[in-house]
């Protein structure tokens, strides 16, 4: 026996004849973990449907535990022993943890069709002490959080007992203390002698986590090698093909003292808490907060589409009486929420339709409202030329079809359009890539200098010090903090949002 | 790009087979064919070819002209339904709006109305009486009438665009109770029994001819072009695509999403009662059961169109291709001379067809998509 | 460019469409020109295509008048084309254009209603189809067709008068009472005058009769005549406009001790109309004295006679009102007339009786 659990050799898939992997190599190591980073695009996804059963190769072999492995079908792969953790929760919101775990399998009393309840709650009560998850096996799934979500999904993985737990961008939607909680568990499990691929755009978690690094590019390993060997600089260059820098672009800018919106004691009970503040014309605004902290809730609130009982908003002095996202565009602001797919893009629409919604009045000036579309896609072209869109023509193609770093890109296209003096963005850089995230600050700052007011929301402290002037920190419904460019301090910051310190 | 794609391109030579160079080639022909927006075109001109020597009956002169004929009314019924499930909605309701508006044409146009079989109305001796309705023989009886029919289709629409939109009631049952309200209401009003005297002006919009074109075929048209106009030039277009696609980005996005659900059953009435002013007239009657029977005809003919039920694609050129295959269909059922239950049944197996067919389409379009992702 | 050949191909389609719509301007010329070939063939042995339309099978009496005519049809070796509207009228108008479209040498409808029958009418006789209308007259003339409807004033007073002869034996006066239907309905109408002029012609024999009105609902119909003998608890000859109300009349009259067969004490002479199953049981019975039937058989008969004849001589819009005086089966003629009867022929059918 081999000390690699998992081979693939000279792996090769071909979609109508374009290469979407080409040669691939690959080992994974009897319990350890291997990281997998790459470029979206890169192929990446189309490996797990491999291995995992989805698609079948066109050349090459796999060797599972010293055997020939050639699934077919989903099924095969999880009876092999091979399980999933994917980056979009599975699970069933209007059903428990218990029947989400056993939903593929309902252990049953003797051989009848019944499910044997008691069978299920005991089984999934292991479970879940098994990695510290204490919540009752019968709560409703859409009653979690989705850190907790996360933990159950494992759950359902170590059910099937798996020999190999492929994890895809596990960490998307938790935050920092959830994801400390995940690491501690995913340690655990190697420990246990369980064998891992991780994926992830996040490489400082790659780094700490695994044991070898595996590098996509274009469909094909560029790098592959112990964790020792790498540095962020050498998995960044490898993924590119090109050395970045640095992860954030220069500010070119400096603020104004001219505030463009101001927000005082704003209220809504259940979500936030006398919030206040003020965004100047030219500043990016940080807004950094744990999961249900309130951030979220804030923006959306500001923005007209959730209702406020007390306070005030107003935009460049002026009092705002009716707050709805109508005349929020109207006022010029603008809003990308953080979710893409349900709140950002008509996914199956052309770029085109989606880029010209928020401004399609104002290309329609007659009675009839007749949308001047020549002058609209002439518009639309510069836009995706400025964000460097890249995609098929944009009459044609559909945003499903682009990497997550293009379709924000799309979404942003759609507010440029407008062109806001007020940018509100929510978790602008969610699975999108360095590449792509390096962009879209470019694109933040140049809104900046341009003397609009641009407030990022996110979860991710370092992208936070990195771009903006000045930080407000969150936490239930309240800003607890705010800290300007000097004392910019990572460790404070976080603490703060955990309401170990006071206002500053 | 270039750099990257000649390597396979030698593969390709070196081992045709394997790559199934040529299949993929009559496949992609297959496939494009089958995403084509004209494939229910195809799809009625093979039928009616094949059919042609089957039973040659098909092509004569009267055949075609019945073809044609059957075709409008159902069209401007369809035209209506596209848009609401271009909005992922559905409207149940039109079949009673084309019974109910044409009681209201008769109830302003009929000429004489016999009081043996009317006067039991609630109406009779206020809005009707021997002498017809409230404009008889009046010189604005007919375009007072059909603007009553469209206004009173429109106002019917608007209620239930207010119920789904404001109230957040699912389409299905807002839709559901109007049918069912609005025809009993049609058949109370009128104690189930036929208004006739309808004026000639008024007929002739369903029977009449200009030259040898149909009035029915000239104002259908009108109102398609006016409507795929609407979707495809104005913002009001952009915005129903846009709700049926994605409610809450077009909320985020600032379109006024109330507005746009209310205005699409609106004009779902409206064409409802459109196309009652052609039924209407080509029976010389206002009829409260008229169109009761049609509404698996409305849905299955849009459907078959290509409009997906999911919302966010369809097109009224699509439907009118769609209405076209389903009078075709019928009319060779029908020349077949099959029972009523044999063509109903192959009716709803081609309904059920084209709604698998809707899926399988969407799923070409996806693989197509991944195949652009895995080349970029 | 597959646009192009696509438009271009539905573009073809129309103009020979409105080529079609040109030629039928004259349309014995089209019809000729391609009938001649198939003429050559049929020249022989003419075969005759009747499309019979009808608007369902709701009822008894439907059934029977469907089979009535099939069978009357087939008898006479002409090909039929059948069609059900499923009670839709604008799709029998549609059924209607699709036969003639089929070059069928007439039409046989049970329309919807009497509206719909002059709408199809008129798109016959535009087309130059015979066309004729069973049992359910069109409700004005502004259509051509061939009509063939019941007689309910001759019938009703078919039966009436069968009962009056009866009582005559009784050597009594009689309290007469008549279940109207309803009088939007121009057969409610005519039998409710048969009964009257039966009535009249005795004023001897009759006390004033009570009307009950029923409109042609069974529960008003039970509730109407519950109160009616009440009041009136000394009817003894009861005439329902209708079979469908014998039902109701037997719930009244059993709890009264009124509900005895011919010749016990205390029976009250019954006729109605229609000359449905029902009726033909209770006859059988002997609760009943007398139905007036509408003739279906004749009827049919009938209609295709006039039928044939317009086509035979070339007529294409034949205009005949056809008087269906149907009658009375009495429980003195039940021997010879009681299958004429199509309640019964319905009853034989399923193996019922004899």
């Amino acid at each position: 026996m081999s000390e690699y659990i998992l081979q693939l050799k000279n792996i090769s898939k071909y979609f109508f004849g374009v290469p979407a992997l080409k040669n691939i190599n690959l080992e994974l190591r009897k319990g350890k973990m291997l990281g997998l980073i790459g470029e979206n695009g890169a192929g990446k996804s189309t490996m797990m449907n491999i291995i995992g059963g989805v698609i079948k190769a066109d050349e090459g072999s796999m060797v599972l535990k010293g055997e020939e492995y050639q699934p077919d079908g989903p099924g095969e792969a999880t009876d092999a022993g091979i399980t999933f953790i994917h980056q979009e929760l599975n699970l069933f919101t209007n059903l428990s943890i218990e029947e989400n775990i056993y939903i593929s399998s309902f252990p049953t009393i003797g051989r009848l069709p019944v499910i044997s309840k008691g069978a299920i709650r005991t089984k999934t009560r292991e479970l879940l002490d098994s990695i510290d998850l204490k919540l009752s096996p019968d709560i409703l799934v859409e009653k979690l959080s989705p850190g907790e979500r996360q933990l159950v999904e494992i759950a359902k993985a170590l059910s099937s007992k798996p020999d190999i737990i492929i994890f895809d961008e596990p960490t998307t939607s938790l935050t920092a203390r959830e994801t400390k909680k995940l690491f501690e568990l995913i340690n655990k499990l190697r420990d246990q002698g369980i064998s891992m691929i991780y994926i992830s755009h996040i490489l400082d978690d790659v780094l700490n986590l695994v044991d070898d690094i595996v590098v996509l590019k274009d469909g094909e390993v560029t790098d592959k090698g112990a964790k020792q060997d790498f540095s962020i600089q050498r998995m960044v260059s490898s993924m590119v093909g090109r050395d970045l820098e640095q992860m954030y672009p220069e500010r070119t800018s400096k603020p104004s003292n001219e505030v463009v919106l101001e927000v005082s004691n704003l209220s809504q009970s259940g979500t936030i808490h006398d919030v206040s503040f003020k965004l100047h014309k030219g500043e990016i605004l940080g807004v950094f907060g744990l999961m249900g902290s309130g951030r979220t809730e804030m923006a959306r609130i500001i923005f007209g589409l959730d209702p406020y009982e007390s306070g005030e908003i107003a935009v460049d002095g002026k009092k705002i009486t009716k707050s709805s996202p109508q005349n929020s565009i109207r006022n010029r602001i603008a809003f990308v929420t953080e979710n893409r797919r349900e709140e950002g893009l008509l996914m199956h629409s052309t770029i085109l339709d989606n880029i010209q919604l928020v401004s399609l009045r104002e290309y329609a000036k007659t009675i009839l409202k007749i949308v001047d579309s020549k002058k609209v896609t002439e518009s639309i072209k510069d836009v995706v030329k400025m964000l460097k869109v890249k995609s098929g023509p944009v009459e044609k193609t559909a945003p499903k079809s682009l990497s997550g770093g293009n379709q924000q890109k799309v979404v942003i296209g759609k507010w440029v359009m407008a062109k806001p003096k007020i940018f509100m963005v929510d978790e602008p850089t969610r699975g999108i890539d360095v590449g792509a995230k390096y962009e879209v600050y470019t694109i933040l700052n140049q809104f900046a200098s341009e003397g609009s007011g641009v407030l990022i929301i996110s979860s991710e402290i370092e992208e936070l010090i990195g771009v903006c002037d000045r930080i407000l920190v969150m936490s239930k419904g309240e800003i607890v903090g705010e800290f300007s460019a000097s004392e910019f301090d990572k460790e404070r910051i976080v603490g703060s949002a955990f309401r170990q310190n006071v206002r500053c | 790009m270039s750099a990257r794609k000649n390597p396979m391109d030698t593969k390709l030579q070196e081992n045709p087979e394997k790559r199934m160079f040529r299949i993929p080639d009559l496949r992609q022909g297959i496939k494009r064919i089958m995403v084509s927006e004209y494939f229910v075109l195809y799809l009625s001109i093979l039928w009616f070819i094949v059919m042609l020597p089957v039973i040659p009956n098909i092509a004569s002169s009267r055949n075609l002209n019945n073809i044609f004929d059957f075709i409008w009314p159902l069209l401007a019924v369809c035209v209506g339904q596209t848009l609401v499930l271009l909005i992922a909605g559905i409207d149940l309701s039109q079949i009673s709006v084309i019974g109910m508006t044409s009681v209201i044409g008769a109830l302003f146009m009929s000429n004489r109305i016999d009081p043996n079989v009317l006067s039991d109305s609630p109406l009779w001796g206020t809005v009707i009486s021997e002498n017809g309705g409230i404009m008889a023989n009046s010189m604005w009886a007919v375009p007072v009438g059909i603007l009553m029919m469209l206004l009173v289709g429109s106002l019917i629409g608007l209620i239930n665009g207010y119920f789904i939109a404001k109230l957040k009631m699912p389409p299905f049952m807002v839709t559901l109770v109007t049918q069912l309200f609005v025809y009993n209401l049609a058949i109370f009003l009128t104690k189930s029994n036929n208004i006739i005297g309808i004026p000639k002006a008024f007929t002739e919009i369903g029977k009449g001819k200009i030259g040898f074109i149909p009035v029915a075929m000239i104002i259908t048209i009108v109102l398609c072009v006016l409507s795929q106009l609407l979707l495809s030039k104005t913002v009001l277009g952009k915005w129903i695509y846009a709700v049926g696609s994605n409610v809450k980005a077009s909320v985020v996005s600032g379109v006024p999403r109330d507005g746009v659900i209310m205005f699409v059953y609106a004009f779902s009435g409206f064409c409802a009662a459109f196309a009652s002013v052609i039924y209407s007239g080509r029976l010389e009657m206002g009829r409260p059961t008229l169109g009761q029977t049609l509404l698996m005809d409305i849905v299955g003919a849009t459907i078959i169109g290509g409009t997906s039920m999911f919302g966010g694609k369809g097109k009224v050129l699509w439907t009118f291709f769609g209405v076209l295959f389903f009078v075709l269909l019928t009319n060779v059922l029908n020349l077949f001379n099959l029972d009523t239950f044999t063509i109903n049944i192959v009716k709803g197996l081609i309904i059920l067809l084209a709604a698998l067919f809707d899926v399988i389409r969407t799923k070409i379009q996806a693989n197509d998509t991944k195949v652009e992702k895995a080349g970029a | 460019m597959k646009r192009y050949l696509a438009l271009a191909v539905a573009l073809i389609m129309v103009v020979t469409i409105f080529a079609g719509c040109g030629s039928t301007k004259a349309p014995d010329k089209a019809a000729e020109s391609k009938s001649e070939t198939t003429a050559a063939k049929t020249d022989a042995k003419k075969e005759i295509t009747i499309a019979f339309l009808f608007q369902d099978l709701e009822t008894e009496f439907w059934v029977a008048g469907h089979k009535a005519i099939t069978e009357t049809l087939k008898a006479k070796g002409i090909k039929v084309i059948e069609r059900n509207a499923n009670e839709d009228a604008n799709k029998q108008l549609e059924q209607a254009k699709d036969v003639i479209a089929q070059k069928v040498d007439g039409i046989i409808i049970i329309p919807q209603d009497g509206e719909s029958a002059v709408a199809i009418s008129k798109v016959c006789n535009e087309a130059g189809v015979p066309i004729g209308v069973f049992n359910r007259p069109p409700s004005n003339k502004d259509a051509k067709s061939l009509v063939v409807v019941a007689n309910n004033e001759k019938i009703a007073e078919q039966a009436v008068g069968y009962m009056a002869e009866e009582a005559k034996k009784l050597n009594k006066k009689m309290k007469p009472l008549i279940m109207v239907g309803d009088l939007g309905d121009p057969n409610a109408v005519g039998r409710k005058k048969g009964f009257y002029n039966v009535i009249e012609k005795n004023p001897d024999l009759f006390e004033k009769p009570i009307e009950v009105p029923t409109k042609w609902d069974a529960p008003t119909a039970l509730a109407n005549l519950k109160s009616a003998m009440q009041a009136n608890p000394n009817v003894d000859f009861i005439f329902t406009s209708s079979d469908f109300l014998y039902p109701q009349i037997k719930s009244v009259l059993e709890p009264m001790g009124k509900w005895k067969k011919i010749g016990e004490p205390g029976h009250v002479m019954l006729a109605g109309l229609d000359g449905d199953s029902t009726a033909g049981r209770l006859m059988d019975e002997g609760y009943v004295d007398a139905t007036g039937v509408q003739d279906l058989y004749y009827e049919a008969q009938a209609l295709l006679d006039a039928m044939l004849d317009a086509i035979s001589k070339g007529d294409k819009t034949p205009n005949q009102w056809i008087d269906d005086p149907g009658f009375a089966l009495t429980q003195a003629n039940m021997k010879d007339r009681r299958l004429d009867m199509w309640g019964n022929k319905l009853r034989k059918d399923k193996g019922e009786i004899k």
